[in-house]
């Protein structure tokens, strides 16, 4: 090929290139961001209502305006309790600013029995809620424990962090972008 | 078929994909090595290098960005979480280690660039493949019937038409000209990675937007097509001319 005519084929690749990007320009803003619920980064965070082992119903989506951190655990879990120290740690230092945790125990598949003592053996002063029949585990397609949704004040998963324990650092960086 | 690998390699396991895809790619570029005049040996270590300095340098940037999180727990420093990382950063410290090594050893640039580039090419295949398993770099919905249910929405399948496209790259590249102009292997894998981006793109529904809407990866995908386009172009100028 002569370069003359493969300059002319360059050119028009970047021509038809830069077409494509005018064409396929997303002019309504976000494609997913806050539309659908879903437990992914940039979606609204599925929301579920469940009881505290005393008895006290908390729903998420109550807690619009704040910044959420859900944390799906179980007492059996290792790098779960390993990372309980840290959460309360940090929800010490960042509850006054508007963040909650709430720490949902994957009761359909843990022991009742257990959650007391876990709780009183880390201090844990956050909610801890009872997801009794899975739904909430349904809810955010869970995979793996620990998994964990840093949700800012809209109700948007900004975060996804699947597995653990996590590092105070990581806390505190994500928590902070979520309080913005 | 989608469900179960899913399932199979749901986070943080697609990490797997992605060390089997380094390993495979690594694997592959060896046997091609001689062709471009470097060592198997030189190209191992290169790689080595570089690695190390993308998982420290990741870390390392990581942390200076987030001086005050770091500085009341130091020893997060040290944590096992890949989340405390700099993606972008680590890149670029995986290139200026690589870059120093190359130099450091007197390695030919496009001949190493085109030694690595079965090495790049298959991994993007395992970095599509790990998208596909964690659900990231989704589409956009869509009502055509090869969507995939995926976040609670029918979507472009597009983890699957970019593993298409990275698996095409890679078939056109395993099979080239038996001694090419160096450089041109490499350049021709920029220019078509960055095309099938600049393409595919438009079917994501987690695009960076700028500029009212346009597409930051589609932008960024047209300059690398411009800058490999060029270079080709000037590397084939200054073989007629030398």
């Amino acid at each position: 090929m002569q370069p003359v005519q493969r300059k002319i084929i360059h050119s028009f690749i970047l021509l038809l290139g830069l077409a494509w990007i005018w064409v396929s320009a997303d002019r309504s803003g976000a494609s997913t961001a806050g539309q659908i619920p879903a437990p992914q980064q940039g979606f609204l965070a599925p929301d579920f209502e469940l009881k505290t082992p005393t008895g006290e119903t908390v729903q998420l989506s109550d807690l619009r305006g704040q910044a959420v951190l859900v944390n799906l655990w179980a007492t059996w879990c290792p790098p779960c309790r390993a990372e309980m120290p840290a959460i309360e740690k940090v929800y010490n230092e960042y509850k006054d600013e508007g963040f909650v945790v709430l720490a949902v125990n994957m009761t359909y598949q843990d022991t009742p029995a257990n959650i007391a003592p876990f709780t009183d053996e880390y201090g844990l002063t956050f909610p801890i809620l009872l997801d009794e029949t899975g739904g909430t585990a349904r809810a955010y397609q869970l995979n793996s424990l620990p998994s964990s949704y840093f949700i800012d004040r809209n109700g948007i998963i900004r975060e996804v962090v699947i597995g653990g324990p996590m590092a105070e650092a990581l806390l505190r960086t994500r928590v902070e972008a979520i309080l913005k | 078929m989608i469900d179960l690998f899913r399932t199979l390699f749901a986070p943080p396991r697609h990490l797997i994909l992605l060390v089997l895809a380094l390993w495979l790619g690594l694997t592959l570029a060896e046997k091609r090595t001689d062709r471009h005049g470097i060592s198997k040996d030189a190209l191992n270590n290169l790689v080595y290098y570089s690695i190390l300095g993308y998982i420290i340098g990741g870390r390392v940037l990581f942390a200076l960005s987030n001086i005050p999180a770091f500085t009341k727990s130091p020893l997060s420093l040290f944590s096992v979480n890949v989340d405390l990382f700099d993606p972008l950063g680590a890149l670029v410290a995986a290139g200026m280690v690589g870059g120093i090594y190359g130099y450091r050893q007197k390695l030919p640039l496009w001949g190493t660039l085109d030694a690595l580039t079965p090495f790049f090419a298959t991994l993007a295949v395992g970095l599509h493949l790990a998208h596909l398993a964690a659900g990231t770099a989704f589409g956009s919905p869509t009502s055509l019937p090869w969507g995939i249910d995926l976040w609670n929405a029918a979507r472009h399948p597009s983890q699957i038409y970019e593993l298409t496209a990275s698996l095409v790259i890679l078939g056109l590249l395993w099979f080239p000209k038996p001694k090419p102009q160096p450089g041109m292997l490499f350049l021709t894998f920029a220019a078509l990675t960055a095309g099938a981006r600049l393409f595919l793109e438009a079917f994501r529904g987690d695009s960076t937007l700028v500029f009212g809407g346009l597409r930051l990866a589609q932008v960024a995908a047209w300059v690398v097509l411009a800058a490999a386009l060029i270079a080709s172009e000037s590397l084939r100028k200054r073989r007629q001319d030398g």
